[in-house]
């Protein structure tokens, strides 16, 4: 069975390269995380920003630049247009010996609160060197959302592979070739096995790549291996079954949209609810594939944890595997 | 009018399939998931870990000021598990370093409050105060919040040691250093002699009605693009379009009648969502017709991607990528100081931001209606060159 498994895998890799279908879903990861790579540090940097006037003393905006981001125009006029703008930007203006900051109103509390006490800071003198405060630092280098987007990524990868085998079924069975498979020595164990593949290693590939290009290289990646592969064998399965109860790429596409949201609300779900409200998100898998990765790439996983959620989403991934057992061996007895 | 007769063929088909279904279906998830688990005004989530190496009685005063003056709020104490770990802490001042070394799992409890704004009452975050300095070190460490002491000298002074993960800007721990420089008075004797200018009354969206803009633009719109070029693949799988060449309809009727099939998809399944939460807010005559003209540039552009393929499989590459790219202004959408020019330029920020505006109720009109008109144009510009190809090829 492994072996026509593997050629039927072979078949399929020899397919995808001619369709330009196997680089696809090898690079689209890898411009994913590049994506990630460039945008990362822009989205965590949030410093605030303030408008001041370019007519100010250079003194004034070197010291506040120290301690914001400074957006510099050339008359009153336009800084007001700047703080009328979406984001939460307030204006600083020298008036006399004082200062006037130039809000919109409904920014949060912070804004205008941080521009008051940067001028405070700046009229008192106040430097680090007069400072009653050190700084103790872990010096780690991968901020948190970082993580979280690479996390996203690994899941959005996963579920790639599983769309890949659903359209991959869908076409097979306009093309009649599963009616084909039924009258060949492969059996239908070898014929899910072999279609799986594919998508499954060039997802795991896509996964190494990228996390390799993020800068990851010191996770424990036998940990982050064995998830992948774990979750894949979900994944799998439901590719199969979308596939299976698919009758065109419509239904498949609309399958698609309905497992996005387990796993949409798998990652929300983790990231924002409360510590005491997290068990009403045991029931998915996609829930503790995040959880361990989130542990794995912050470099804080146990063997012993990452054990017990692979566990959880191998036993969930069989029992819905032996739930939909019946019907996608029907489906592909009746294509 | 045999656009309309196709029209009408096109809907009754569609509303026959899975689909159609799946997008109310998730409308309808959508809304019940925002109306039952998305707060309005949800509290903040920072959160910190505190140990204070101050006598009992300083401890008492610092905690009875903070709750006189509605900076903080008691709650029941909380059981932490501290985790193994093994870690070095680095000084940035001194350079000295300190080894903590593999601890075994421990719980401990910790002194809880909230922190307050003393004006609105608006929850900040939440603090933990710690017994003992290497348990907030160890906390601070494993969960990835800030940590801190607070230590007072034999004459009364207080000094403060952070304790930060290390990818934190420059300027972040530059002002966490002056704001222990001057005592409170002399801060807030400055500040109280500033003014400030409120320029303009823009309501914000609450937390659950700032998700409506991105729900229509991607599950909406976005998704048109998406679900056209799966119509078009199944009708060249089954010869539809072949099927055009020899009917009196023309490949523009069929192709305009797709994108109104996807326009009415859309505009049911954003009103599921749109109606309920936003209710009386928004000017609805200007939001179907911007939300009209969005579909209608997206649904374009994915029949234009289709002409190049003749399987979805083969579209999938581009279709994910051109998805992709135009889901990143929701970033900038959540994260204002993330906006950088280049970001401006892709076709869901200003979906985004008249959306945004439109939900408010305080839309730009002038900004709203200059983009549907330069989204109706684009669509009709990608629209010929589909059609173009269409009819050039006719298959593919």
């Amino acid at each position: 069975m492994l072996s026509k498994a593997f050629r039927i895998f072979r078949k399929d890799a020899k397919i995808a390269t001619r369709d330009a279908m196997l680089i696809y879903i090898i690079v689209i990861p890898i411009i994913l995380a590049i994506g990630i790579l460039l945008f990362a540090p822009g989205i965590t940097d949030s410093a605030t920003t303030v408008a001041m006037l370019s007519s100010d003393s250079e003194n004034y905006i070197e010291y506040i630049e120290t301690y914001a981001k400074v957006e510099r125009f050339s008359s009153a006029e336009e800084l007001e247009r700047r703080v009328l703008k979406r984001d939460d930007v307030a204006a600083i203006m020298q008036e006399g010996d004082s200062y006037r900051v130039i809000v919109e109103g409904n920014e949060g509390p912070a804004s205008a609160a941080m521009a008051k006490l940067l001028n405070t800071f700046y009229e008192l003198g106040a430097t680090k060197e007069n400072s009653t405060a050190e700084i103790l630092s872990f010096e780690k280098t991968v901020p948190p959302l970082k993580t979280k987007l690479v996390n996203m990524l690994i899941l959005m990868i996963i579920m790639l592979s599983g769309m890949i085998i659903a359209l991959g079924i869908v076409e097979e069975k306009s093309d009649n070739t599963i009616s084909a498979m039924n009258v060949s020595p492969a059996s239908q164990g070898a014929f899910i096995l072999g279609k799986s593949l594919l998508g499954g290693s060039v997802a795991l590939v896509s996964i190494i790549i990228a996390l390799l290009i993020l800068g990851y290289y010191d996770i424990n990646w036998l940990m982050i291996i064995l998830m992948g592969l774990i979750t894949m064998i979900l994944t799998m399965v439901i590719g199969f079954l979308q596939g299976i109860n698919s009758s065109d790429v419509i239904e498949a596409a609309g399958g698609v949209k309905l497992v996005m949201l387990p796993i949409a609300a798998s990652i929300a779900g983790y990231e924002l609810l409360a510590d005491k409200w997290q068990w009403t998100m045991y029931w998915s898998p996609f829930y503790w594939s995040y959880k361990a990765n989130d542990l794995i790439l912050a470099k804080n996983a146990q063997w012993g944890e990452i054990l017990f959620y692979s566990g959880i989403i191998l036993v969930i991934s069989l029992i819905i595997y032996i739930l939909a057992m019946p019907k996608i061996r029907k489906g592909l007895s009746n294509s | 009018m045999k656009w309309l007769s196709t029209y009408v063929k096109e809907m009754k088909i569609a509303s026959r399939g899975f689909y159609f279904y799946i997008e109310i279906f998730v409308a309808v998830i959508a809304l019940v998931i925002l109306l039952v688990a998305v707060k309005e005004n949800p509290e903040g989530k920072s959160v910190e870990y505190l140990y204070n190496d101050l006598p009992s009685s300083v401890k008492e005063e610092l905690l009875a000021q903070d709750l006189a003056e509605g900076n903080i709020r008691l709650r029941e104490d909380t059981e932490l598990t501290i985790r193994p770990s093994s870690f070095v802490l680095k000084n940035k001042d001194t350079g000295m370093t300190e080894s903590f070394g593999l601890n075994p799992e421990k719980t401990v409890m910790a002194q809880t409050y909230q922190k307050l704004n003393p004006e609105t009452g608006e929850v900040l975050g939440i603090v933990y105060l710690l017994e003992n300095e290497e348990d907030m070190i160890r906390m601070s460490y494993n969960t990835g919040n800030i940590g801190a002491t607070t230590t007072m000298d034999a004459s009364g002074n207080f000094s403060y040691k952070y304790v930060l993960q290390g990818y934190e800007t420059a300027r972040y721990e530059e002002v966490l250093y002056i704001i222990h420089t001057f005592a409170n008075d002399d801060i807030e004797a400055i500040k109280e002699q500033q003014s400030t200018s409120v320029i303009g009354a823009a309501e914000r969206l609450n937390n659950r009605e700032a998700v409506v803009p991105l729900f229509i633009a991607f599950s909406g719109a976005l998704m048109g693009f998406f679900i056209i070029m799966s119509y078009v693949f199944l009708d060249k799988s089954q010869g539809v379009i072949k099927a055009f060449a020899v009917t009196p309809a023309s490949v523009w009727t069929y192709l305009l009648t797709k994108t109104l099939v996807i326009l009415t998809t859309v505009i049911i399944s954003s009103s599921i969502v749109v109606i309920p939460i936003m209710k009386l807010k928004p000017n609805y005559l200007l939001f179907y017709v911007f939300l009209a003209a969005s579909s209608f540039v997206f649904s374009c552009l994915g029949l234009l991607v289709a002409s190049f393929f003749d399987t979805i499989s083969k579209a999938f590459g581009v279709l994910y990528l051109i998805m992709i790219g135009l889901m990143l202004p929701a970033f900038s959408y959540y994260i204002s100081s993330f906006d950088p020019l280049w970001i401006r330029f892709l076709p869901t920020y200003p979906l985004l931001e008249g959306l945004k505006g439109i939900m408010q109720g305080q839309a730009d009109v002038s900004y709203v209606l200059s983009y549907t008109a330069i989204f109706i144009a684009s669509g009709f510009i990608l629209l010929a060159l589909a059609n173009f190809r269409f009819k050039r090829t006719l298959t593919v």
